[in-house]
């Protein structure tokens, strides 16, 4: 059994050891896994059958149909491998506001999507932003990786920024193999989120982005004339609050939402809003079953 | 001061002050404590802020609920200075005096007639509503827009002055106060009101004399005071306001018609006195000649009646031959035909009532004095008085003792001795000045040869149609009369004939005698005048004037309102009419009234009956005259004196309001009344104010003030 965290609770895992991560994609993987392969293999569930050509298994003919017909038959089953399930962490300062912090939300949501990936015996890699592009996480593997996978996930702090495109082009650069990628984000990057989840569309990846925002950006609750700071790049916005501008902020937060929405729904890539409030057992019981990224 | 603002500000404090708004709207774009607050990113909040830079400047300050709050603020201070206001019908003031006319011209129903220049407070009750009730209406109306700090207290004037209610700021003591106020039929005398109202104006005026200067120690507190009248009265002199600040607001029309008897008097006949005559005055108060009918009755029937025309603004008389009556009461009565408006209806009724005669009583004390006992022996003087001749050692004896304190006689003549104290009578002494220290300070006994008559008071009742001109007198005593006394007759070595009250009797003093006593004892005369025509009228004169009351009083007539004291007389100490006073039936009688008078009372015209208090030195006085009307004395079942009240005053019934014209304009104003040296202005207005609002301005911008405080901290979004 895991070793207990403050990220997992027992509760929690009962609940996550009966999900496990789907992929609308099959990708073929490094190791023998409990994943369908686009590969045909050795595996208990017959496929197809082709012609023999020279150079094939021998083991692999169908010697009874070989008997009746006279022809050499190679039967193929379908081959059962392990899945690249990537979770990317955006671990900007910007993340590290709220009650709870937006991080420490992403950080229990990235274990718990973890641990139902190493129980499934899938690749589990956990990557960070702002990771340089030569620095590469270990790949979890197996339920006995899970402390591995813990101590990783609580070592990650709020870190200096990078730019959303970079931090995923990185990512991508990094790491070739196809798979799952979960993007935990506020995607509040002032050159747009659009380049990075481009580069996601590009490296063909079954890819989940959860926009995470805290209460405090859904409903902020700032009074009077305030000079308002960027925890990131320090820039600098002077407001007077009034409702009108509060109304103001909660469309112009809408649209950037939905507009987000639209992107990613156009470009295949599944989309989930989250705040801070929410419970992890609710998030991923409810919204992740719902966009099929467990079951 | 009635326009809608008061400019309190020049214009270059405008300047500054229309600089405060830009200055505070530049402030807040200036604001630049703004409260740093670190945010996960300014990424949205900068495309918030561009939305709304977007949205220009205007919507960024129509957004602002504080600034728009300020501007409030100014908005409403800067109003505040411009003294907006209005004229209302309020009062400035603090403590006020309503004086209130309620004299008989104030009955006048004439509020609803056309008038000229606003010189009428118009009413807007019914027509039948009398002056007085449109003043209390007017008083009322000032009540209510009194404020609480405010006091006030209502005087009513006329004949008699009555505080109705002390100074006070309860609204509903005055207004109570205010229904008590009657009509009255007295007279006008503001001058009264006056100097009461001065008097609890000033309760506290004290001077303190330094160096032989008066200061006044006090402060004293002006006191607002509001005269409603019809101005129907006589300018008052010799009154100084003080603190008084008078308003004066004319109540009534200038056209109001009035047809008033203005004299009634019963006379005995000039050829035969024992007839009556009675005269009629009525006085056409308008600008038509008027016709109208004078009725007559006497004692409630009708006995004559005349018509009478009466040219515009003139008096006219008329006659009315009575018979042999000795006791009567009289009416007079104006029918005023129905086309006539006539407002006032108080003056169109005269009374007069007719007492039995008395014949007076009579001592002459003298020595021998043949030319004045033959000259109270006429008969004329028989049908005035009796008189008894007594000689001059009486004065020495007991009983002229008992006879000076018993006021049996109404007068007594001292020829050539002086009484060694005066009586309770009418005096005349002949030759002699009386032992009373004020006459004998002045006078001496002096003899002065031969004294020209310079002058005598033609006048005075007692030398009517007494010609002195041809008198010539040997020797005299110069008589000085003390204080309050009148020389009736001066002479070259000064006067020698005096007369002097001696309340309530009269002292008379001929300087001279008339029948002298040579050095050898024998009489001589001093004096032609005995042999003068006027010599018998002299005496007749004294014996009416002194002997019978005021000129033969048949038809007392009082003004209402007035106090009045009864004569002595009628209770009973003197004989009646052609029965001497020896008549022992008479004297019985005489006897029983005495026992009587302990049951004396008076019926007012209105039929009810009042008791008469018991007399203060000697003198019977009433003073609940104030009904027009006849008003009997009793003593029990037994009429014993009758007398009048009325109006007869012209100024009373002249009830228009007194207007002047102004200028070529030909508009007309009312009459300003005059106080002491102070004209006061008639108010065509009811006492108007400038309600202000700067108080509630500035209440407002502390309320605003507030608001924006409560928003600031509270961060109300709006």
């Amino acid at each position: 059994m895991p070793t207990p965290s403050p990220l997992l609770t027992p509760e929690l895992l009962t609940q996550l050891e009966r999900l496990e991560i789907v992929t609308r994609k099959m990708f073929r993987g490094h190791r023998k896994g409990e994943r369908r392969s686009k590969r045909k293999g050795q595996s208990v569930e017959f496929d197809d059958f082709r012609n023999y050509v020279s150079g094939d298994d021998l083991r692999l003919l169908d010697w009874n149909l070989y008997a009746r017909l006279d022809k050499l038959i190679i039967k193929l089953f379908l081959e059962e491998e392990d899945l690249h399930f990537y979770l990317l962490l955006d671990a900007s300062r910007s993340m590290d506001f709220g009650q709870p912090s937006k991080l420490a939300y992403a950080r229990q949501l990235a274990a718990a999507l973890a641990f139902i990936g190493l129980v499934r015996a899938d690749r589990v890699r956990i990557e960070t932003l702002g990771q340089a592009s030569g620095q590469r996480s270990p790949v979890l593997r197996g339920r006995s990786s899970v402390p591995r996978m813990l101590r990783q996930i609580e070592a990650i702090a709020a870190e200096d920024t990078v730019s959303l495109a970079n931090g995923v082009k990185n990512f991508c650069l990094r790491n070739t193999g196809r798979g799952v990628v979960v993007l935990i984000s506020d995607l509040m990057d002032k050159q747009g989120y659009e380049t990075a989840l481009r580069w996601f569309v590009a490296h063909q990846v079954d890819c989940y982005v959860i926009h995470l925002l805290s209460r405090e950006e859904l409903d902020p609750e700032v009074k009077g004339d305030l000079l308002l700071v960027d925890c990131e790049d320090h820039d600098q916005a002077e407001i007077t609050v009034s409702a009108p501008l509060l109304a103001h902020y909660q469309r112009t937060l809408h649209a950037f939402t939905h507009n987000a929405r639209e992107f990613c729904t156009r470009r295949g890539i599944q989309y989930l809003l989250a705040d801070n409030q929410m419970s992890i057992q609710q998030l991923v019981a409810h919204h992740l079953w719902e966009r099929g990224l467990v079951q | 001061m009635d326009s809608l603002i008061y400019n309190t500000l020049s214009p270059w404090q405008w300047a500054l002050m229309g600089l405060i708004p830009p200055a505070l709207i530049a402030l807040y774009f200036l604001k630049l404590k703004r409260q740093p607050l670190e945010v996960p990113s300014t990424y949205l909040w900068h495309r918030v802020v561009e939305d709304l830079h977007v949205n220009s400047l205007w919507q960024k300050l129509r957004r602002s609920l504080l600034l728009f709050l300020q501007l409030l603020v100014i908005f409403l201070a800067l109003l505040a200075l411009l003294r907006p206001g209005w004229q209302v019908d309020a009062l400035v003031g603090e403590r006020f005096i309503f004086l209130i006319d309620n004299s008989a011209s104030m009955s006048a129903t004439d509020v609803r007639d056309p008038d000229l220049n606003g010189g009428l407070l118009t009413a807007t009750t019914n027509p039948a509503s009398s002056r007085l009730n449109l003043a209390k209406q007017h008083v009322a109306a000032m009540i209510d827009h009194m404020t609480s700090r405010m006091s006030a207290m209502i005087i009513t004037f006329a004949e008699q002055t009555q505080v109705v209610q002390q100074f006070t700021s309860n609204r509903k003591k005055l207004r109570a106060a205010l229904q008590r106020i009657k009509p009255s039929a007295g007279r006008t005398h503001l001058g009264d009101a006056l100097e009461l109202a001065s008097g609890f104006a000033n309760p506290e005026r004290i001077t303190s004399e330094e160096d032989g200067r008066e200061y006044e120690v006090t402060d004293p507190s002006p006191v607002d005071l509001v005269i409603l009248s019809d101005g129907c009265f006589e300018a008052v002199r010799g009154f100084s306001l003080g603190n008084l600040r008078p308003q004066f607001l004319p109540i009534g029309s200038v056209k109001a018609l009035n047809l008033a008897i203005t004299g009634l008097s019963v006379r005995p006949g000039e050829n035969r006195p024992e007839r009556r005559q009675v005269f009629v005055q009525v006085a056409n108060f308008s600008d038509q000649a008027q016709r109208t009918v004078v009725d007559l009755t006497l004692n409630g029937e009708l006995v004559d009646a005349a018509e009478l025309e009466i040219a515009a603004d003139d008096i006219s008389g008329i006659t009315f031959s009575l018979g042999e009556i000795s006791e009567a009461a009289l009416r007079a009565r104006l029918e005023i035909p129905p086309s006539l408006a006539d407002r006032l209806q108080l003056d169109n009724t005269a009374y007069a009532a007719l007492n039995p005669d008395r014949v007076g009583r009579v001592l002459l004390v003298t020595p021998g004095n043949p030319p004045v006992e033959l000259a109270l022996a006429t008969q004329q003087v028989g049908h005035w008085a009796v008189v008894e001749k007594r000689s001059p050692e009486l004065l020495e004896s007991l009983e002229f003792q008992q006879l000076a304190e018993s006021d049996t006689y109404d007068l007594m003549i001292f020829d050539r001795c002086v009484p060694p104290r005066m009586p309770l009578a009418n005096t005349l002494l002949i030759g002699r000045i009386p032992t009373v220290p004020q006459w004998q300070k002045k006078s001496s006994d002096r003899i002065h040869f031969l004294p020209q008559i310079v002058d005598w008071q033609r006048a005075h009742p007692l030398l009517n149609l007494v010609e002195l001109g041809n008198v010539r007198i040997a020797d005299t005593r110069i008589v000085n009369p003390p204080p309050g006394g009148k020389i009736l007759v001066d002479s070259s070595q000064g006067p020698i004939l005096a007369i002097a009250g001696r309340d309530p009797y009269e002292d008379v003093v001929l300087g001279f005698e008339i029948v002298g006593r040579g050095t050898d004892g024998q009489p001589i005369m001093n004096t032609n005048w005995p042999r003068r025509l006027s010599f018998p009228n002299f005496w007749l004169n004294v014996i009416q004037y002194l002997a019978s009351g005021t000129m033969r009083q048949d038809s007392p007539v009082h003004q209402p309102g007035e106090s009045l004291e009864l004569p002595r007389t009628i209770f009973g100490n003197g004989p009646y009419a052609g029965s001497p006073a020896k008549d022992s039936k008479l004297a019985e009688q005489e006897r029983a009234d005495q026992g009587k008078l302990k049951n004396l009372a008076v019926i007012l015209p209105d039929g009810t009956q009042q008791a008469l208090s018991p007399p203060q030195h000697g003198v019977y006085a009433f003073h609940d005259t104030f009904l027009p009307g006849i008003y009997e004395v009793r003593a029990g079942n037994k009429r014993l004196y009758r007398f009048a009240v009325n109006l007869l005053d012209p100024n009373e019934s002249d009830i228009r309001l007194h207007t002047h014209s102004l200028g070529e304009s030909g508009l007309r104003r009312v009459d300003s009344i005059s106080i002491g040296y102070v004209d006061i202005a008639a108010q065509t207005q009811t006492v108007a104010s400038r309600r202000e609002l700067w108080k509630w301005l500035l209440l407002a911008v502390l309320v605003v003030l507030m608001v924006e405080w409560y928003i600031f901290n509270r961060r109300v979004y709006v």
